[in-house]
């Protein structure tokens, strides 16, 4: 069935009673029953922030980005990650990855809108933002560019996707490497908002431009593994294992390159005798979160895969699913370390603790957003699973 | 969001008061509606201050007792901000943060509104809004709730000091005075003086005739101790002497228990032994006279009992040696600081005016003020300046006399008690023990808040509750308020014009506060009060006298009613009966011409030769008087060091600065003394209420040495209760290492018990109830820092 | 059109926060301890009772140091942050968004949130309300008890900061990080 005037191939099933109908397993109605209580949790979380506006959320002056900035850096790395991904067959011809192609694509059209919807209510203005993007750029910050670039992105995602979807080969590799590439710069612009902070050591270089490429591919790949192993029920056929196998390795690779970035940007940054930066650094190795990041996203799917070179696709499902909850870490901690040094060391009042290291831990509110974020992500992609073919043309 | 919302209740006629009119009558009925406000109130709590049009005011800032200049910038009836008014010599351009804030005292929500009437128990808070003319009668005749003022004078026959009044400090205060002391005929007036520095004005003034004016600008050392002028700020010391601390001509040598800010601005920082400043002066005496440093020739001219001084001196043998123990302060310190400071050419023992903390304190200034004569440093540039004086004659009051009224009784226990504003401890403890010799029943306040100034406030309560009357003049419901009969709402400082006032010493000055708005919602200026109050006690009381006093019969007999009425002062509005406008044009138009109005009117400050000599020198500086015309030295020959004064003994004080051992300090283990000080964004309980500066102190911590609090296991924010023989408090802590570990300090001003003040309600703890009620042997005023408290974390 | 500019005596404050006051009321700066334009810092004395190092507690007054190379300028996506035709660092709240990105890259912690209209808040040198009545003098600068601050025309060789600037040592904030603030400490 094709609709509208762009004749867009929709399932020939698609409908309401479709969405609808599902296994009823456990795992599943549970999943659904999540997915829809994080959906009730953005409509409510969305409905506090419109009542009490940015007080709803924990955001103060000298930690103004919270738990919102790290869940859209969260997502649109996911959508980066999976744009790379689904390149891999489509825009550069590797055969074995041709077959995640359409559902890459797709993954990273949902997750972007996902990332939009978080920010949207993380920024303040974001109907001014619409406007003086355009009337008066700001063309020396980094957030102008990274914006209006995933703008850009988000429009190519579209376009390959629906070349995709009509097996139109030639123009969807197009616009797949022109997404890939305005998608890269986006992303590595990310990463320039943090790397042009002069004021901030710890994030300021080159460091988290490259960095976020390279952990969106990585992010990439867990989540090739994860929408896989769903549309699979975990029973791969041979051709899927190759594919994933293929995956596992490179997966194994990126996690090593990663591995070895981070170690030299702690070292030097704790040893470099960089005043500020070594302090946060030695702040940050003492720190939780930066230990679930390190074991959920690098130690775990690292051994798995060095088990016997990414030949258990099952066991990098699950691997992978610990990898996507270090991820976040790592997005929680990317924003949080940034700003865990205070910009202003003395006390402003007689009755206060000197300023030590900014607390933080998210509202109510931006948690509900947060995982409502995610909700719709799910959501979406289901209900794509749903409406379109995303397995590989034949 | 809260306090935005705390200003629409202000519009609404304030939320907080409903709680003081308690169940009885509905909200409607009692608070004043933003309509029947006189005035205009913003809508929010600052308001940016626009570019169109605007009224500059000059004012008098009224937030302490300092007296700061200033312009209200008004804009459509509402003042949107307090600029410093560069014309006054003594505040020289400059507002404090409290100035600053001086709006949100105007506006604060819980503002007294309306006049109101007992109609509760007293201190249930259940009050009647009232008309002010019912207000009066209720003062005059009483209600069923409470006797009035004819009544309990009826029954005294007259004995005009069987009622009570007090006054804290302020431009209205000597109408006040006027009106219930000299008119009305009471002596029994207690004030701010003997709960504050009474000793300090008195030991200066009966040694060297004056508490001095200091010339920072060309002085060259300065011992500041038990002075904090970084945050009890004071003008023009403030400005003038911070501008040269820390390595720009201006040694400091900062002597105090804590480590204040005027502690951070010095060179040396020198903790000493809470009360032992007298053991500290002494020593430095005896290095001085052991080496002859002193200015032998200025103290032979100058000085009284000056060689029995030295003698006496000497032969106690007040060496830094001896010192040291009791202070705490090396022995070495001393000498050195002794040797400095007669080697400097232009030194400063800084006076310091502040609360009697010690029952020395009036030894110590007689000892501070013949140390710094010794130095020659007095009466001349650099030093100690005497000047002129103000340039305002005095008024002349109609006085009428009440042939029974008795004299004041509060006497036990004080060497030279003062007449005119007495004792507020011994006052209130001889009333509370029965040693008057007859009954106080009634106790009119103004601006006054005893149940927060005085130590012990239990005891204050129950002099309070003793009474059978209590009048309240104030602008916010205090705790004193809230045990009020009548309550009678006064327009704030910013809404009134008050009585001219000079300044005198080396660059004299007038000055006038004009009305920056109308009065906000039913109340009423102080002068205005005095004489509708006058005018509706007049008559009654005279009718009182008519019937017990004998004289005024006589009188009456002889010249008639009219005229004994008249002649007799017994008109007791008489001296309101010009508004204070005309008033001041009246003495101002007298003493200076009409020229000198036209200046006052417009700049708020006038002094002759103020046009040619007013020049602005830097975008920061003002030239008030040129150098020359300033009288560095104005008492020649006539100045007297006054070194020993045997009249003294009469009273039991020593007749020469003595160390008595019992001032040792000493603190049993395991407990800490209290002290007490000032932060520059606080004014004691006056500005409890004020949200601006709830910002800047939200409460009173106690400081509690680090490492004592470490011990004890507490926390910085953590509650700890503060427990004195007298009372308990709890206070959220402050460990610091800017305090002793047998020590601990609290800001005063906390803890109010009134649930009419929304922001100072509950916050923090009331000092008066665990201050001990002692007092010092000279005038009975009352000394803070003898209270040793235990500390436990709760 | 003026370079503005100011000097702080710093060794004369006293940390009596009248400064702070003056700011809020004259620019109808709403209260909080942390909605802030200015501010003044002190820290605890370094060492334990009784031997407290009193060069440890001195005060510094601060605020926006109107950088001649802002980077909260640079990052804004908007151009809500922009120079004024005085060199003053502002913030147009028509066009702010609220990204907190400045908040983030100012090295002087010197913006803030304002409540009521959402959108970045700071220090404007008093432009909208004194000086565009024709003033010459911040509120800060008019209300200091003990004059820390003297506020001026840098590019006029004749005004009071510039002769101070030529006279006195003086330091800057965070010179290293190359932002040229417009704010300096004397010596």
């Amino acid at each position: 069935m094709k609709i509208g005037p762009l004749n867009i191939p929709i399932k020939e099933d698609f409908s309401l009673k479709s969405i609808l109908d599902f296994e009823r397993t456990p795992i599943n109605m549970l999943l659904a029953v999540s997915v829809l209580a994080m959906l009730a949790m953005l409509l409510l979380g969305v409905g506090n922030y419109l009542i009490h506006s940015h007080h709803a959320y924990n955001v103060t002056r000298e930690h103004p980005w919270g738990l919102m900035i790290a869940v859209y850096i969260f997502f649109v790395v996911s959508s980066t990650g999976f744009c790379i991904v689904g390149s891999l067959g489509d825009v550069f011809g590797f055969k074995d990855f041709t077959m995640i192609s359409k559902r890459a694509i797709f993954g990273s059209i949902v997750t972007i809108m996902a990332g939009f919807t978080v920010i949207a209510f993380e920024i303040g203005h974001p109907v001014t933002m619409l406007i003086y993007n355009v009337l008066t750029p700001g063309l020396t910050s980094a957030i102008w560019w990274m914006g209006t670039l995933y703008g850009l992105y988000l429009t190519f995602m579209i376009i390959e996707f629906y070349f995709l979807l009509n097996n139109d080969m030639k123009k969807a590799k197009i616009f797949g490497l022109t997404g890939l590439l305005v998608g890269l710069a986006a992303h590595s612009n990310l990463g320039s908002v943090f790397g042009f902070l002069n004021a901030r050591t710890i994030s300021q270089g080159v460091y988290y431009p490259t960095y976020f490429i390279l952990t969106a591919f990585i992010t990439g790949i867990f989540l090739s593994f994860i929408v896989m192993g769903f549309r699979y029920k975990l029973n791969f056929d041979d051709k899927t294992k190759k594919l994933l196998e293929g995956l596992a390795k490179i997966q194994g690779l990126l996690i090593s390159i990663l591995i070895f970035f981070m170690t030299w940007k702690l070292l030097t940054d704790m040893y470099g005798g960089m005043p500020n930066r070594a302090e946060v650094a030695h702040h940050i190795i003492h720190s939780t979160p930066f230990y679930a990041e390190v074991i959920l996203a690098m130690i775990i799917p690292l051994l798995v895969i060095l088990k016997d070179f990414g030949k258990s696709p099952v066991l990098m499902f699950w691997a992978s699913l610990s990898g996507m909850v270090g991820i976040f870490f790592m997005r929680y901690n990317l924003v949080h370390d940034t700003q865990v040094k205070p910009l202003q060391m003395m006390k402003t009042n007689e009755y206060q603790l000197p300023p030590e290291w900014i607390e933080y831990f998210p509202s109510a509110t931006e948690i509900m957003i947060s995982l409502g974020g995610l909700g719709l992500c799910i959501a979406l992609y289901y209900v794509g699973t749903k409406a379109f073919d995303l397995d590989e043309s034949h | 969001m809260q306090v935005e919302m705390s200003r629409r209740r202000f519009l609404q006629g304030g939320v907080a008061m409903s709680v003081v009119g308690g169940t009885t009558f509905s909200a409607t009925n009692l608070f004043a509606s933003h309509e029947e406000s006189h005035g205009s109130v913003p809508t929010t709590i600052t308001t940016k201050t626009s570019t169109g049009e605007a009224k500059e005011v000059p004012i008098l800032c009224g937030m302490c007792v300092n007296k700061c200049a200033a312009f209200a910038r008004v804009e459509d009836g509402v003042i949107t901000k307090l600029n410093p008014n560069p014309y006054f010599p003594k505040s020289r351009n400059m507002l404090c943060p409290r100035g600053n804030a001086g709006i949100q005292t105007t506006y604060d929500p819980d503002r007294l509104k309306y006049p109101m009437i007992r109609i509760g128990k007293r201190g249930d808070g259940k009050y009647k809004r009232v008309t002010w003319d019912e207000a009066y009668d209720a003062i005059v005749n009483g209600t069923d709730k409470f006797k009035g003022l004819k009544q309990i004078l009826d029954e005294e026959k007259d004995n005009r000091a069987t009622v009570g009044y007090a006054n804290g400090e302020g431009l209205s205060k000597e109408g006040f005075e006027v009106l219930i002391g000299q008119k009305m005929g009471t002596p029994n007036y207690v004030d701010e003086v003997s709960i504050c520095l009474e000793t300090a004005g008195g030991g200066f003034f009966s040694t060297i005739g004056t508490y001095p004016e200091i010339d920072f600008e060309h002085a060259d050392y300065q011992i500041i101790a038990g002075a904090n002028r970084a945050e009890a700020i004071i003008t023009p010391d403030t400005m003038d002497m911070f501008k040269y601390t820390k390595g720009r001509g201006l040694k400091t040598i900062c002597i105090d228990p804590r480590f204040t800010n005027t502690a951070a601005k010095s060179d040396k920082w020198l903790p000493i032994n809470p009360g032992t400043d007298l053991a500290f002066v002494l020593a430095l005496t005896w290095v001085v006279f052991k080496e002859n440093l002193q200015n032998e020739k200025f103290m032979e001219k100058h000085g009284v009992g000056y060689e029995e001084y030295k003698q006496h001196i000497l032969s106690h043998k007040y060496t830094p040696e001896w010192a040291e123990p009791i202070c705490g302060i090396k022995a070495k310190e001393i000498y050195t600081i002794a040797r400095e400071f007669m080697d400097a050419e232009s030194p400063i023992y800084y006076p310091g005016r502040r609360s009697v903390f010690s029952p020395n304190d009036y030894q110590l200034r007689r000892a501070m003020a013949i140390f710094q004569a010794l130095s020659g440093n007095m009466d001349k540039k650099g030093g100690y300046i005497f000047g002129n004086r103000g340039l305002l004659p005095a008024e002349y009051v109609k006085q009428p006399i009440y042939e029974n009224t008795k004299e004041r009784f509060d006497t036990e226990g004080i060497a030279f008690p003062t007449l005119k504003s007495g004792s507020w401890i011994v006052f209130r403890n001889m009333v509370l023990e029965g040693k008057n010799p007859y009954p106080v029943r009634a106790m009119l306040m103004r601006k006054h808040n005893p149940m927060m100034s005085v130590p012990n406030t239990t005891k204050t309560r129950a002099f309070l509750e003793k009474m059978d009357l209590n009048v309240v003049i104030d602008i916010l419901p205090t705790d004193t308020a809230m045990l009020a009969d009548v309550i009678l709402p006064e327009a704030s400082y910013l809404e009134r014009m008050s009585p001219v006032k000079s300044y005198g010493f080396l660059e004299p000055s007038v000055v006038m506060r004009k009305a920056a708005i109308e009065p906000l919602f039913e109340t009423k200026t102080p002068e205005v009060i005095f004489k509708e109050l006058g005018e509706k006690l007049s008559k009654p009381l005279f009718e009182v006298s008519k019937k017990h006093d004998v004289a005024l019969q006589e009188l009456i007999k002889e010249k008639g009613e009219k005229v004994a009425f008249e002649e007799g002062g017994y008109n007791l509005a008489e001296p309101f009966e010009k508004p204070i406008e005309e008033r001041n044009e009246e003495v101002i138009t007298e003493v200076f011409g009409k020229k000198a109005w036209e200046t006052i009117n417009e700049k708020g400050v006038y002094y002759p030769h103020m046009e040619e000599y007013h020049k602005q020198l830097s975008p920061n500086d003002f030239q008030y008087y040129p150098k020359n015309k300033r009288k560095y030295t104005s008492r020649g020959d006539s100045l007297k060091i006054v070194c020993k004064n045997d009249s003294l003994t009469s009273g039991g004080i020593d007749a020469m600065p003595t160390w008595d051992d019992a001032w040792k300090f000493s603190v049993p283990k395991g407990e800490f003394r209290l002290i007490t000080g000032r932060h520059a964004q606080f004014t004691q309980s006056g500005t409890q209420n004020n949200m601006m500066l709830r910002d800047l102190i939200p409460t009173n911590f106690v400081w509690i040495n680090q490492r004592e609090a470490d011990k004890m296991g507490i926390k910085f924010g953590e509650k700890v209760e503060i427990k004195s023989d007298i009372g308990a408090i709890v206070l959220k802590a402050y460990p610091t290492e800017k305090i002793a570990p047998n020590q601990i300090f609290l800001l005063h001003g906390f803890g109010s018990e009134s649930n009419g003040m929304e922001f100072a309600y509950g916050n923090g703890g009331n000092d008066a109830t665990i201050i001990k009620d002692d007092i010092e042997p000279m005038y009975g005023a009352s000394v803070m820092h003898s209270t040793n408290c235990k500390i436990r974390k709760v | 059109m003026a370079r503005y500019g100011m000097a702080l005596d710093y060794k004369n404050c006293i940390n009596c926060k009248a400064c702070e006051v003056a700011c809020k009321e004259e620019n109808g700066v709403e209260l909080g301890a942390e909605k802030h334009r200015i501010w003044v810092g002190g820290n605890n004395p370094d060492g334990q009772w009784p031997l407290l190092d009193i060069a440890s507690a001195a005060f510094m007054p601060s605020q926006c140091q109107h950088c001649e190379d802002a980077p909260c300028q640079e990052v804004c996506p908007t151009n809500a942050t922009y120079y004024d035709e005085n060199h003053v660092v502002r913030v147009d709240s028509d066009k702010c968004i609220l990204c907190s990105y400045c908040m983030n890259a100012c090295p002087y912690d010197a913006r803030y949130v304002d409540d009521r209209t959402m959108t970045v808040d700071k220090c404007t040198f008093c432009s909208d309300t004194r000086l565009a009545r024709g003033e010459t003098t911040t509120a800060c600068q008019n209300t200091c008890p003990t004059k820390v601050r003297t506020f001026g025309d840098l590019d006029d060789p004749n005004s009071e900061i510039s002769e101070l600037l030529r006279t006195r040592d003086h330091f800057s904030l965070k010179a290293h990080l190359g932002t040229n603030p417009k704010l300096f400490y004397l010596t």
